[in-house]
């Protein structure tokens, strides 16, 4: 893999690089930005802030709900037995299951959605830079086309205390 | 609760602390873990000595089954209320003072939860056979009983643990990455895999944080759930004094306390021991001992609410109980719990001059011996005295049970100590993002704050 | 209509002598756990006769009372059990099954008659006893709870040999031990679905009341007190 980038280790200077980038003509979503720390601050962050974790988790809830109802059920009136004189499927008691499951099923999706959509578990692809996790801010684009190299390290060394390196 | 945080050192200042005792081992480390790994090993030999001898070598006996385990049970499962409960509201509300106190708070709950979820299975007569509990369709063609209020704490517990672990295990990704960037060899792998190939992109920053709200707005219910149905255990069995309707608050209120003091002792432990003064500071500890204090008043408000129903409603039994705990064999550890769990918390948490951390660190070990003699003394009073005077009886417990009893401490420490040399027991990443606020999370100003008040 | 074991005791009758105590224990292979387990309060009474003394030095009465499983038809023991170890049989009985049982203990936590038995060891008996157990029960290992079963191996002798024979079952064929050791004929035993049966009869007296009755367990076991003096 080919890529050029820029360590920076002020925020604006990172949020400079990747207007830079934009405006030489880059997508948002081929622009690689590594930080060391959530930067809400910046508005680099929010480039990609839209998600339905919340949706996956209810769906979640719901699937871990339908499953604790059908097994409670299902397990009672498969094995009726009578105990202390409560009825075989007491709702009641069942509830407590019901709910217990809801919540893991919901805490389930949230780490499956978490996994799956922020590319966790993966061997690592893509751009890194071990500065990254001593402080820097990484701004970079990956397989950059030949004809447009020299103006993508233009604008990612133009803000200061940049560092551009290539590989 | 005050939002206020005192300064923290600078992002390389914070990483070179946290990272220093992964980095570095005394000989000190080595000779604590070999004397808690002893007493460790000294307990599952008594738990294997109690499988093979049979267990009557613990001091259970008719008609008081349940004894050290099962308050050792409701007792480690309290104190896992310290953690994620705790981190999970002040991660919700945005306290800011939150960011050093969550992960020593979430470990706690993870390994008291593996510890206290332990005890059904040393106290069960046939423990081989604790799987008949799954919810699978066996051979034997036999489901659990969901009526039973130890199938609804299996399903609790494993729930709080899953969501527990996960809470914990979430936040510590981008910790392993610095790790991994700064290690070699075989550990760089290690972490490596543990990190999960975390990178901080922004979509990963910004799932991780949303995961962490919809688990720490999920996880809420399922701890307090969790201690509602310990107390279901007690309250559904028709013994004088164990069937109420106030246990479930009863229990919840008295396991956030047991839970802020355990989180303070090891606070305290962790500052003296690793240098963390610049992390921890006594605000931590005056917030926390605050907390403490409200759930005193509230513990106190229980009991006087439990024995005034029960005073003012005179039924035999429950007098019998009642007068047991109150006056005859059980007072003196009924009169210790009251003043460890209430004077105690109540003088040095309710004036400021006390509310140092030697304080707090006083105040917490009294409340933690004074909530574990609260469990035994809801479990066994009323067990020998049920109903039928010819059938009263008494219990006390067989060095078997205190060695497991001292053996679930020491692994509690041990877990700790060795979880504090893996993995960096204060989160640097949510550390160094304080010098970064998110504009949305700045509070707009007031009167008091005229610039707005950093959420740092 | 199934059958619905009940048993009464005429308190009146009672004189404390205990052979239905003895007889419990040797029909039902319980297990001697010896003196110093006894004095612990290991021992295993599926029957016991409580004792209690009434009034004031020296105008002291008296009084016995033989305790067992009461069967309750509400019973506490039964939904506390996570393995249907506990549960309720069609004929009304608290069935024991000890193979499921994993020991909790819960049952008899929740039991109010105290009338449930851990098995703290593995089964021993001190010689000869061991030459006398009764090969129609089961034995218990240790960490199993065991309880009165309402002698439950006599009970399905004879229904099985009369639904052989085709016939209705005759009021007082069936004894469970203690019954049959009775010799003050203080403890009755029978079918309360059958209203000509003794039980029915002696568990609608107006002298029988039952155990813990207002804990509202439904005890199938009807006690007949002494008049007291009128």
């Amino acid at each position: 893999m080919k890529a050029i980038y820029g360590l920076y280790t002020h925020g604006a200077s990172a949020q400079s690089a990747v207007d830079r980038l934009r405006a030489a003509g880059v997508a948002d979503k081929d622009i690689t930005v590594l930080s060391p720390e959530p930067r809400e601050d910046l508005a680099l962050s929010h480039m990609h802030s839209r998600t339905y974790m919340w949706h996956f988790a209810c769906l979640g809830g719901v699937i871990g709900f339908s499953a604790a109802t059908a097994l409670a059920y299902i397990s009672e009136t498969s094995w009726p037995l009578n105990v202390g004189g409560l009825p075989v499927v007491a709702w009641w008691p069942n509830l407590i299951i019901m709910f217990e499951l809801t919540m893991l099923g919901a805490i389930v999706a949230t780490i499956i959605t978490l996994i799956v959509s922020a590319g966790l578990g993966v061997t690592r692809r893509g751009i890194y830079d071990p500065e990254v996790t001593s402080g820097s801010i990484l701004v970079g684009v990956e397989n950059p086309p030949d004809s447009s190299v020299d103006a993508f390290e233009q604008a990612l060394s133009a803000p200061p205390g940049a560092r551009v390196k290539k590989i | 609760m005050s939002t206020s945080s005192p300064a923290l050192p600078a992002s390389e200042q914070v990483r070179s602390d946290l990272l220093r005792p992964l980095l570095q081992t005394s000989w000190k480390f080595y000779v604590l873990v070999a004397f808690l790994g002893a007493i460790v090993v000294a307990a599952l030999a008594a738990w294997v000595t109690q499988m093979t001898l049979g267990f009557g070598i613990s001091g259970i006996r008719w008609p008081v089954y349940w004894g050290f385990y099962v308050t050792n049970f409701v007792f480690w499962i309290g104190i896992s209320h310290a953690g994620t409960l705790i981190s999970a509201i002040l991660r919700l509300v945005n306290a800011g003072w939150r960011r050093p106190v969550t992960r020593c708070a979430e470990v706690i709950t993870a390994f008291a939860l593996i510890i206290g979820a332990m005890f059904p299975l040393i106290h069960l007569g046939r423990p081989w056979l604790a799987f008949w509990l799954f919810p699978y369709p066996s051979e034997r063609m036999i489901w659990p009983n969901f009526r039973s209020p130890l199938v609804w704490d299996f399903f609790a517990i494993n729930t709080y643990l899953t969501g527990s672990l996960l809470f914990l295990f979430l936040p510590m990704l981008p910790d392993f990455a610095i790790v991994r960037d700064r290690a070699t060899g075989m550990r760089r792998r290690i972490y490596g895999v543990l990190a999960l190939g975390w990178r901080g992109t922004p979509t990963q920053w910004h799932r991780l944080e949303t995961a962490m709200q919809i688990m720490a707005v999920a996880i809420i219910p399922v701890a307090v759930s969790v201690h509602t149905i310990v107390s279901f255990d007690f309250s559904m069995a028709p013994v004088p004094m164990w069937q109420t309707t106030i246990f479930g608050p009863y229990f919840v209120a008295g396991a956030i306390f047991s839970g802020i003091a355990g989180l303070i002792i090891a606070m305290a432990i962790l500052r003296r021991v690793l240098h963390l003064e610049r992390y921890l500071h006594p605000v931590h500890f005056q917030n926390l001992g605050k907390l403490m204090l409200v759930m005193a008043l509230l513990w106190g408000y229980f009991v006087f609410n439990e024995r005034l129903v029960t005073y003012y409603g005179n039924g035999a039994s429950e007098m019998q109980v009642f007068w047991r705990t109150q006056r005859l064999t059980f007072a003196p550890l009924y009169w210790t719990m009251v003043v460890c769990n209430f004077v105690l918390p109540l003088v040095i948490m309710g004036i400021s001059r006390f509310r140092t951390i030697t304080g707090c660190v006083i105040a917490s070990i009294g409340v933690v011996i004074g909530m574990w003699l609260e469990r035994f003394l809801i479990i066994v009073p009323s067990l020998g005295h049920k109903y039928l005077p010819y059938s009263f009886g008494t219990y006390s417990p067989q060095p078997v049970e205190i060695v497991i009893t001292v053996g679930t401490f020491a692994a509690m420490t041990l877990l700790y100590v060795l979880f504090a040399k893996f993995v960096p027991i204060i989160s640097i990443w949510e550390l160094t993002a304080v010098q970064h606020p998110s504009p949305a999370l700045i509070p707009p100003a007031t009167a008091e704050h005229p610039l707005g008040e950093t959420h740092a | 209509m199934p059958h619905r074991w009940g048993m009464a005791a005429d308190l009146d009758r009672c004189n404390g002598c205990g052979a239905c105590v003895v007889a419990c224990a040797a029909e039902n292979n319980i297990s001697t756990v010896g003196a110093e387990q006894a004095a612990l309060g290991r021992a295993k009474h599926w029957i016991r006769v409580e004792r209690y003394w009434e009034g004031e030095f020296p105008d002291v009465r008296l009084k016995f009372r033989p305790v067992m499983c009461q069967q309750c038809d509400n019973a506490p023991c039964e939904p506390v059990c996570p393995t249907y170890a506990s549960h309720h049989t069609d004929d009304g009985l608290n069935a024991q099954v000890y193979n499921r049982c994993i020991g909790t203990r819960y049952c008899a936590n929740a039991c109010p008659y105290n009338v449930r038995f851990f098995d703290f060891f593995n089964p021993s008996w001190e010689k000869p006893l061991q030459l006398q157990l009764n090969p129609d029960v089961s034995l218990r290992e240790v960490g199993v709870m065991e309880k009165c079963t309402f002698c439950v191996q006599r009970i399905k002798a004879v229904t099985v040999q009369v639904a052989a024979e085709d016939r209705e079952l005759k009021d007082g064929e069936i004894t469970p031990a203690c019954v049959q050791s009775c010799a003050a004929k203080a403890l009755v035993f029978g079918d309360l679905n059958d209203p000509e049966s003794e039980v029915s009869r002696l568990s609608h007296s107006p002298r029988g009341s039952k155990l813990l009755e207002d804990l509202g367990t439904l005890p199938k076991v009807t006690y007949l007190p002494r008049d007291t003096e009128a």
